[in-house]
């Protein structure tokens, strides 16, 4: 080693080898300048923690619980829900349950939306059950052809709105991802697409009040009438 | 001696050679394991339609879904019976049979949807298809091939390839030394008179403020100068590499992949992540987001009749028990690894940016749809977020998070004195970023 250009050369190939375990990759995420940082010691949402003994009041470990019962978030719906989860108090929503909120026209377009994201993949957008997944798998494909079914135009409300809390044969509850007041902007937007005519036209929707009849939840302005195409 | 030296080198060579070769060499050999359809008569693939439109979404053939598998239910039930039953089995039940009244019990009491709409003919046909069905039989190949293994090229072979090339290419190397000394000894044995090499510009340089300067602050000047180097070096490895987790992409407890789910399912992002819209975490779903497919998704066909191994995994985080439909209460959340952690000292709110500013998930989480295993795709670093934040521009006029904005810049259009007025460009239109409207103020995301 009598050059020292040979000494720097050795050194910086070296540090560079090393390196190589600093970048993240695969199962490693890299080097990091403050662990305590990344690693909260406070609550985080999302977060298992591995030290039983410190999170041992937590069900599971997990930051996430359950609210108490009984409580009801500021600006919410009591997400309890008074029908059980049986056929029986399927039967029970559907003759007792009625929406007893009123929707603007804001929150039932929001309907629609949320009706693409959770409902379209199996049930198709236009409500044909021709989504995405249920065209593949064979087991999610509803046993009615479609919205515009006579067994959807006469389904109260209420079941469409059990249906969503509780699922119904193989479809799940959807309670998880829609606050009570979104699942009954989707069932709103259900009763749409089962007046949708042969043209693809939906009925046009004005806000409603509080809906007398369980079976009909919007109430159509049958003066005029959006054009929508089918996809 | 030499000559015997230069020819084993050439050996040595050969083998090298065909070491490579083994490594390139690929085999493209797959099983041939094609499930045989079992041929039906014109009736029961009738019956099968039918089946797979009307019954699917709770019967299977060979196990329990919502209502009981109906394997051989011809054998149990007369075919008149099941006629009526299909048809219309409240009818039936309130009639007084037995064997229906038995069957809603034993099914926790659901009931079956009513297919009036089917004609009896039809209905006969799903029966027909109901006798003639038969399980899948997988395929085995013939007795004289034998399966090639599928791994073949484990990684333990590949590792010891590996080594092997490396000694091999040392031996070479000093071979190679040996070859060159010996040639040169020979030369000089020969009479040749060895070349001294003329020093280069660099070394005459280096020699001459060798000689120049005190040998004391020579060896400091060239210790401080690499010094100087590895700091840099250190420098740039600091800010460019330590706490950046781009590329980090760890093997998680399921092998969930959004290739199949997102890209070819195209389920919505926040169909499972349904938080992300709400709050400040996009959530890892829970297992029972899981549930809402794969209660009945069990992907038997694939695995020989048997649940798939990765959804077994989700039914053991729930304790739930596919063969009677039941839920234990013993439970295991499954430990997924958290790919992007930010540090706590920054914010970030995933509903301010997706449901607030309209970002898809894709801006920052890259082409996620085709990733089977998730990595990181940002670097996550302040540059990134302050990047994005003067580049972007805010739909003003469609985001109804911004009318009282638009209407104020509106309203201010014309007057030139307004601070608004620089939000216009020339031809009238409003172009606002994210940093004109005070996303850079450093308490919005430190504090």
């Amino acid at each position: 080693m009598k050059k020292p250009i040979n000494i720097i050369l050795s050194i910086i190939s070296v540090i560079s080898l090393s390196s190589c375990g600093w970048k993240a990759g695969e199962n490693d995420p890299g080097i990091e300048y403050a662990p305590d940082m990344y690693y909260s010691k406070g609550y985080e949402p999302m977060t298992q923690y591995s030290d039983t003994n410190k999170y041992r009041y937590n069900p599971y470990f997990m930051s996430m619980r359950e609210p108490v019962k009984g409580s009801v978030a500021i600006g919410q719906l009591d997400y309890q829900y008074a029908y059980d989860n049986t056929p029986d108090g399927y039967e029970a929503a559907g003759a007792g349950l009625s929406m007893k909120i009123s929707l603007s026209e804001k929150d039932q377009l929001e309907g629609e939306r949320l009706f693409g994201i959770y409902c379209s993949v199996c049930h198709g957008m236009m409500g044909g059950n021709d989504g995405p997944v249920s065209t593949k798998q064979a087991a999610l494909k509803p046993s009615w052809p479609n919205y515009q079914d006579k067994y959807i135009k006469e389904l109260p409300i209420g079941k469409i709105y059990h249906t969503l809390t509780y699922g119904k044969n193989n479809m799940g509850s959807y309670a998880y991802a829609l606050t009570p007041k979104e699942r009954w902007s989707v069932a709103t937007y259900v009763k749409r697409l089962s007046m949708m005519d042969s043209l693809g036209n939906l009925p046009v929707i004005k806000a409603i009040g509080v809906v007398e009849t369980a079976t009909t939840a919007a109430v159509i302005d049958s003066s005029k009438s959006i054009k929508k195409m089918k996809p | 001696m030499v000559k015997h030296l230069i020819k084993k080198h050439l050996k040595v060579k050969s083998i090298v050679f065909s070491i490579v070769c083994l490594l390139n060499l690929s085999f493209n050999a797959q099983l041939g394991l094609a499930a045989e359809a079992a041929k039906l008569s014109a009736q029961a693939t009738e019956g099968e339609k039918l089946f797979k439109a009307n019954c699917t979404s709770c019967h299977a053939m060979d196990i329990k879904q919502v209502g009981p598998a109906l394997q051989g239910v011809h054998t149990r039930r007369s075919e008149e019976w099941l006629v009526k039953w299909i048809r219309n089995n409240e009818k039936l039940r309130a009639s007084g049979d037995k064997d229906a009244i038995a069957v809603f019990n034993e099914n926790n009491k659901v009931a079956m949807n009513l297919f009036e709409n089917l004609s009896e003919d039809q209905v006969k046909s799903i029966v027909t298809y109901f006798k003639e069905w038969t399980a899948p039989v997988k395929a085995k190949p013939a007795d004289g091939e034998t399966a090639p293994k599928a791994n073949f090229y484990s990684e333990t072979t590949l590792y010891i390839l590996g080594f092997l090339m490396v000694i091999l290419l040392v031996v070479l190397l000093i071979l190679r030394r040996t070859k060159n000394s010996l040639k040169q000894s020979l030369k000089e044995i020969e009479g040749e008179v060895k070349e001294i090499a003329e020093p280069s510009a660099f070394q005459e340089k280096l020699a001459y403020y060798k000689k120049r300067t005190n040998p004391t602050i020579f060896k400091l000047g060239v210790g401080i100068i690499i010094l100087l180097l590895l700091a840099s070096y250190g420098f740039y490895f600091g800010v460019t590499e330590v706490g950046v987790q781009q590329g980090y992409r760890p093997e998680q407890p399921i092998k969930y992949s959004h290739k199949i789910h997102a890209g070819e399912l195209q389920i919505d992002c926040k169909y499972c992540h349904s938080t992300a819209e709400k709050s400040k975490q996009a959530s890892v779903p829970s297992v029972n987001t899981c549930m809402n497919c794969h209660k009945a998704v069990q992907l038997r066909d694939r695995y020989e009749g048997e649940i798939s191994p990765e959804i077994k995994k989700i039914y053991a985080a729930m304790d739930y028990n596919a063969e009677d439909q039941t839920y234990g209460n013993n439970p295991k959340p499954i430990r997924w690894i958290r790919i992007h952690n930010l540090p706590d000292h920054a914010f970030f709110n995933h509903s301010m940016h997706v449901k607030g500013a309209g970002v898809t998930c894709q801006t920052c989480h890259g082409p996620i749809q085709t990733m089977e295993v998730v990595e990181q795709y940002s670097t996550l670093q302040m540059a990134w977020c302050i990047n994005c934040h003067k580049e972007r521009k805010i739909d003003v006029e469609n985001n109804p998070y911004y009318e009282k904005l638009h209407a104020k810049i509106k309203q201010e259009k014309d007057n030139k004195s307004s601070t608004y007025s620089k939000y216009f460009t020339k031809d009238g239109k409003i172009d606002i970023s994210p940093a004109q409207n005070g996303a850079l103020e450093c308490s919005k995301c430190h504090y």
